[in-house]
């Protein structure tokens, strides 16, 4: 309780209310959700550190400075009040210091409101206008990308692969939403042959806003999975807002990956890639190592014999479609299978790397149920000595968080790993109940401290081990 | 939960690799293993004990803040009554802090903890300990003796003379002369009792001799001169258990015969002459590329040697091999690897922490084994006074 209290009155407290605002990307409703089930402002800032962003020193320093006004006239009351000038000085003086944590959690974002309200979306509106025109003249071909995961690979794979013959622009990293669409059509030079944007959705109508925005003209979609369900709800209304990029494009050039979650939603006019086929080619003979994943490709009497770097069987529909895509755009059979072979794994997506003679496939940024299917599968394909699974879970399920949980126990149990290592928190629970279910029977070990257990992994591991480590738990989740 | 005592530090040439071993690849893996509560004992260069979780912190010997620490605190006293506890003056109002310990780890190199000394004590204090016993440290830790031991188990040597610091001051020419006769040059002149490639000269001539047999007297008071294996491929081979030892893998460093590991080499560079990578042993070839007979044959030697010098916990055996004749011989053993040779048990398929809980296992099993045996039996020798 000691320490909970002074934690509000230690010199980082400001430093502490800026990084959680950071963290939870200047959203005010996460933030102050965050400040309420917050008892020790100690260990908030714990995995990670406030980026030093111009955003953030700023807030920084007026959050400080507001603070040190507002007890120097603390001070100042109790001043007067010793010497009697102020009736009652003294007590509204300490009253003035004692709650200066609590008014300043709130006071930090008032500017922020402000500042959103009256500067940046009036910006960002008229930055959004300005690239509408510029992708509606743009001659480019237009590819926009949208999925509940899967996304960025997407678009690296097609950045890559069409690179080998075309001018090809995309999206830079994650940057998915309107204002980052904005920049990027800001830096085109009219000279690209095609442009790939990717959607990042979050809440209803974003896709459909991004279309009229982005103007494409060929739609990928590359799943649909349980994610962003505090702000959707049910899989249903995801699916309805992700597919409405088809309904932009009155159907036409859409290309879906087909599983059981996009089932429902694919017309037919839409062009399908999945497991075994891509647009009409069919995936064969597909072997996977922990250097990457090799298939054969074929349709009638042709067949094209494919490598990538990439690691997994779930790659190779991917892998297919941005094959047959890119001889549809004009790239020749030579300039298919280069472009394919560098394809790499992205960094923590699941990236292999050798600690201690084990290998690790860092799938760390992965965010969904698919991304878990395709980890635990791997796990179970991949020859090891000994295998180990690692995850915290996945955040912003909402409402289907426990059933989530519990297939994703399921999903591990049943890749049969030596070791399972969950990382403590709220779904910890209904992941080990899923193993359970499933009968898992060797090894768990649940975790308080993450990040000292990622710190000595390399004491924990050896040659022969396999360990597949998925998904973050970021400070801002419980 | 036991208490685990690392002992680490101590009088020695190799204090700073001692320090890096424990701190490195013993204590957080201990910690890891959430079965002990593991303390941190530092024996200083002049001999003191100290006992603080503080030393359990790299930055506290990297940036020089140890000699801070040993000036402010209080060396803590070891009792034997009934095991071994530790005694700590807290330096309120003459309260003491008293800590059993239930085994000892010990991360010493060279003198005083490695040699047996440390090992000695241990065995008086009544507790199990990890790694080699008394006897075994003691010869391992003599180059002469563990040679002379391995010989005599028909584990081929290469030749090699003994002599004193005594009889070099006395009669340096004599001894030379003996030398250049009963052995060919190139030869290694060594300090019978180092580890750490520390006072170890490659020499070609009476002169290198001489400068050799210098620089291996000052630091110790045997040494031992040994013919160079020709076509030399030089392999070390980390080996753990008691009675049925188990190999890690043969690792061979990569350098040239005539750039034999010194020191820096083999610490500070990370295993390269100039720069390198940090890290001990970090220029190697692991598992050694013998071809499998050859391999096969070199194991067996290591496994060998091992169970000849009565090598228990752990034990690192330095094998040297003539390429053209496939002949294998033992080098020399050492009872205490640095970093416990961590990288190539890894490697071989043992973490860091099943390591050190194997180690701890063994550890437990020898004591229990000494246990059973009779030490006393009662006579009427003393009736007769």
């Amino acid at each position: 309780m000691f320490k909970q209290v002074t934690s509000l009155y230690l010199p980082g407290y400001a430093r502490t209310l800026v990084y959680m605002l950071q963290s939870t990307e200047y959203q005010v409703e996460p933030y102050i959700k965050w400040i309420h089930r917050t008892k020790n402002f100690r260990a908030v800032s714990y995995r990670r550190e406030l980026a030093k962003t111009k955003a953030a020193q700023g807030l920084l320093y007026a959050l400080r400075l507001g603070i040190l006004i507002e007890i120097l006239a603390g001070v100042a009351l109790i001043i007067l009040g010793i010497n009697k000038t102020i009736a009652g000085g003294i007590f509204f003086g300490a009253v003035v210091i004692v709650i200066y944590p609590f008014v300043w959690a709130y006071l930090l974002v008032v500017p922020l409101i402000l500042g959103r309200y009256l500067v940046s979306k009036p910006q960002a509106q008229r930055d959004i206008t300005t690239a509408s025109q510029i992708f509606k003249d743009h001659p480019a071909t237009k590819i926009a990308i949208a999925g509940s995961y899967g996304k960025t690979t997407m678009k690296e794979l097609l950045l890559c692969v069409l690179s080998e013959k075309l001018n090809v622009a995309a999206t830079p990293a994650n940057k998915n939403v309107s204002v980052s669409h904005a920049k990027f059509a800001k830096g085109l030079n009219r000279d690209e042959d095609l442009l790939i944007i990717e959607y990042g959705e979050g809440e209803p109508g974003d896709v459909k806003r991004y279309s009229e925005l982005t103007h494409p003209n060929r739609g990928v979609i590359t799943g649909l999975a349980p994610a962003h369900l505090d702000k959707y709800k049910t899989l249903k209304a995801a699916g309805e807002d992700i597919f409405s990029l088809a309904d932009y494009l009155n159907n036409k050039n859409v290309y879906v990956y087909e599983d059981s979650s996009t089932k429902d939603f694919i017309k037919k006019p839409y062009h399908v890639f999945n497991q075994s086929g891509a647009l009409g080619s069919k995936i064969s003979d597909i072997k996977v190592g922990i250097d990457g994943t090799s298939f054969t490709l074929s349709k009638a009497k042709k067949s094209l014999k494919l490598k990538s770097g990439l690691i997994g069987r779930h790659q190779v529909a991917y892998l297919a479609f941005v094959a047959v895509l890119a001889l549809d755009l004009g790239l020749s059979e030579e300039q298919v299978i280069s472009g394919i072979a560098k394809t790499k794994p992205f960094e923590h997506r699941m990236q292999p790397y050798e600690l201690n003679g084990a290998w690790i496939l860092d799938d760390t940024y992965n965010g969904n149920l698919e991304g878990i299917k395709a980890g635990t599968r791997l796990l179970a394909e991949l020859k090891a000595k000994r295998k180990v699974y690692i995850t915290p879970g996945l955040v912003e399920q909402g409402e289907e968080t426990e059933k989530v949980h519990l297939e994703i126990g399921n999903l591990i149990a049943k890749s049969e790993p030596d070791l399972v290592v969950l990382m403590k928190n709220s779904v910890t629970q209904y992941i080990e109940k899923g193993l359970k279910d499933e009968g898992y029977k060797n090894e768990l070990q649940i975790i308080d401290d993450p990040l000292d257990f990622y710190v000595n992994l390399k004491h924990i591991v050896a040659g022969g081990d396999l360990v597949v480590m998925q998904n973050d738990w970021p400070d801002n989740y419980v | 939960m036991e208490t685990v005592a690392v002992i680490f530090g101590g009088r020695s040439t190799e204090h700073d690799v001692s320090v890096v071993t424990a701190l490195a690849s013993i204590i957080k893996p201990l910690e890891l293993t959430k079965k002990y509560h593991v303390e941190a004992i530092y024996i200083a260069k002049d001999g003191s004990w100290y006992w603080d979780e503080k030393l359990k912190d790299i930055s506290l010997f990297s940036s020089g803040q140890i000699q801070d620490f040993i000036r402010r605190s209080n060396p803590v006293s070891v009792q034997f009554d009934g095991g071994m506890k530790l005694v700590k003056s807290s330096g309120m109002a003459g309260r003491k802090q008293v800590k059993k310990i239930d085994i000892a780890f010990p991360s010493m190199h060279g003198t005083y903890g490695e040699d047996g000394a440390l090992m000695g004590l241990l065995d008086m204090a009544g507790i199990p300990y990890v790694g080699c016993g008394l006897r075994a440290a003691a010869i391992t830790m003599d180059k002469v003796l563990a040679k002379e031991v391995a010989s005599a188990n028909n584990i081929p040597v290469s030749k090699f003379i003994s002599l004193t610091k005594r009889e070099l001051e006395q009669n340096g020419s004599e001894q030379l002369k003996h030398i250049e006769k009963t052995l060919k040059y190139p030869l290694f002149v060594k300090p019978a009792h180092l580890g750490s490639s520390i006072g170890i000269s490659r020499v070609k001539n009476d002169t290198e001799l001489r400068n050799g047999l210098e620089v291996a007297a000052h630091y110790d008071d045997k040494i031992i001169v040994e013919e160079a294996v020709n076509n030399l491929i030089e392999v070390t081979l980390p080996v753990m258990g008691n009675d049925e030892p188990i190999p890690a893998l043969l690792e061979k460093p990569l350098t040239n015969p005539e750039d034999f590991f010194d020191f820096d080499t083999k610490y500070i560079n990370g295993g390269k002459k100039g720069k390198g990578a940090k890290g001990a042993q970090g220029y190697s070839q692991l598992p050694a590329d013998l071809g499998k007979d050859l391999y096969k044959k070199a194991e067996q030697v290591g496994l060998d040697a091992y169970k000849a010098l009565d090598c228990s916990g752990t034990c690192r055996i330095d094998l040297l091999i003539d390429s053209k004749t496939n002949e294998v011989y033992f080098n020399e053993a050492n009872p205490l690897p640095g970093s416990l040779y961590a990288h190539n048990w890894n490697k071989a398929g043992v973490s860091s922490v099943e390591l050190v809980q194997k180690l701890i296992d063994f550890a437990k099993d020898k004591f229990d084994e000494n246990k059973a045996l009779t030490t006393s039996f009662n006579t009427n020798y003393l009736k007769q006074f």
